[in-house]
């Protein structure tokens, strides 16, 4: 479902991901470590088109990301569920509306962005704020908000950057259950985290990442 | 097609009204001043075009031409596909129309034994072919037609006419084309504004999936409404100009009753002022990268 050949990304001359390989099956859930700049981000955002690697190739779900034209990354975005790191929910508008957001995108009917947006925030247990605003809500349910964005246009990857970063243990397992959850379910997952606390709680392929070079794997 | 685009738009103008306003006022105002051009312009460009009726060219005849080789000059003149219409006049009616036209100083003939006068033929052109060009091509012509002595038209007039319908054209187009650049140019910077106000929203867009059309599609809709709108409020001024002159100044000076108004140019301004603001719009987001 995702493969890294000899990938390698410079910003200028300094390297931040060094020939990077690794492949990880449909349906499979793993998590990328390493310390702060070890490259995880970068990572993930070569997944989803947002940075271009320099070197390599990596294949999504069978697309070689280097021959895909520009109208195709929006169809390739569709397929890949983002948790970012910073949540990047629209704080002029509802939480129903940040998560219908990727439906309209999908140019889906009103009646399916209701249903599904409603089944999505279900989800996340986080229906009954649909109506607020992203700002009024704390950190964790924020996060939720932004799972539930990611999952409602059903995607067969989901990637979260750092999904647990500032919140408390209780809510991360919150977050790291839902996953899981997510995972039984058929999406492939795979989460960047520093979180040596998480990866504790999960027995789950853990790839490690160390001054932008593969670490090494282990099961967690 | 999905409402979102609209919704979308609709929200963005309400949210950033003070600056769509002021987009509006200023769309509105450069469409007014579209239509009082138009206004203006039309009106000279009926004048212009009744001119041409009045013009006439005259061709003298010879002396001595009989009565039939006068009606058989006619009769091929009439042919002619240039000419609208002919008329005779006689010796005698030339003599008595210069009186008239004299009135005062018509004691300047009293010393005339004999009528000096020639008969001739007042030849009115269709109005397509009152230019310098045909006037003087269809005067060469007439000349080579035995028993033609001479013929005489206002070269200057044709030259004069065929000029004010030029420039009513002209000036037309010029005021048009510089007032439409100045319409797009305010939905541009509009549009490119609040553009950049909403980068990150876009950012986000893009990294969810959409298209260049999903994300172009509501700015380019704000940029048409706000043309729209500018279109109506246009048509409101001019209505209050329309009224303004025709009731309230035409008391002073009665002319001006007789001025007429293009009530298609009022139907067509929204939509002038609607594709002005998609083309602002449209130019102001330009090519978006994925």
């Amino acid at each position: 479902m995702i493969a890294f050949e000899n990938v390698s990304k410079f910003y200028g001359y300094n390297p931040v991901l060094k020939n990077i390989t690794f492949h990880i099956e449909k349906g499979e859930m793993a998590f990328i470590t390493g310390p702060s700049g070890a490259g995880k981000s970068t990572l993930l955002k070569l997944m989803y088109m947002a940075e271009l690697p320099d070197e390599g190739e990596i294949i999504i779900n069978d697309d070689h990301l280097s021959s895909l034209n520009m109208p195709q990354i929006p169809l390739l975005r569709r397929k890949i569920g983002v948790v970012f790191q910073d949540f990047k929910l629209l704080n002029n508008v509802t939480i129903f509306d940040n998560v219908a957001l990727a439906l309209h995108i999908r140019r889906l009917s009103a009646k399916e962005v209701r249903s599904l947006a409603s089944e999505a925030l279900k989800k996340v247990s986080l229906r009954h704020l649909a109506d607020s605003y992203p700002q009024s809500l704390s950190g964790g349910e924020q996060q939720r908000i932004a799972i539930a964005r990611a999952i409602v246009g059903r995607p067969l990857i989901l990637l979260a950057d750092e999904p647990t970063g500032n919140l408390d243990p209780d809510t991360s397992l919150d977050i790291l259950t839902l996953f899981q959850d997510l995972n039984y379910q058929g999406t492939t997952i795979l989460i960047a985290t520093h979180n040596r606390e998480l990866l504790g709680k999960t027995v789950k392929r853990i790839l490690k990442l160390e001054g932008g070079s593969f670490a090494g794997e282990e099961i967690g | 097609m999905s409402s979102y685009p609209f919704k979308s738009a609709l929200k963005s103008l309400a949210k950033e009204k003070w600056i769509n306003i002021l987009s509006v006022l200023t769309v509105g105002s450069s469409l007014l001043i579209i239509t009082l051009a138009v206004f203006f312009l039309y009106n000279l460009g009926l004048i212009a075009n009744h001119l041409p009726e009045r013009f006439s060219m005259m061709a003298y005849l010879k002396d001595s031409l009989s009565r039939e080789e006068t009606q058989a000059i006619m009769a091929s003149l009439k042919k002619r596909p240039e000419i609208a219409g002919v008329s005779y006049i006689s010796r005698e009616e030339a003599l008595l129309e210069l009186k008239q036209a004299l009135r005062d100083s018509s004691h300047l003939l009293e010393g005339l034994d004999e009528n000096p006068l020639t008969p001739s033929i007042e030849l009115k052109l269709r109005k397509e072919f009152v230019t310098p060009s045909t006037t003087s091509r269809i005067s060469e012509e007439l000349m080579k037609i035995p028993g033609i002595d001479s013929i005489y038209y206002g070269e200057r007039t044709a030259e004069a006419i065929d000029l004010l319908k030029q420039s009513v054209q002209n000036i037309s187009l010029i005021i048009f084309a510089t007032i439409s650049l100045g319409v797009v140019f305010v939905t541009y910077s509009t549009v490119k504004i609040l553009f950049y106000r909403k980068k990150d929203e876009i950012e986000i867009l893009k990294l969810l999936g959409a298209t260049g059309g999903f994300i172009r599609a509501p700015f380019v809709i704000e940029g048409g409404i706000i043309g729209l709108l500018g279109g109506i409020l246009g048509i409101l001024g001019a209505f209050v100009f329309y009224f303004a002159v025709t009731y309230r100044l035409s008391m002073l000076i009665p002319m001006l009753k007789t001025l007429l108004f293009p009530v298609g140019v009022l139907i067509a301004l929204p939509f002038v002022g609607l594709i002005l603001g998609v083309i602002g719009s449209t130019i102001a987001i330009g090519r978006i990268r994925l």
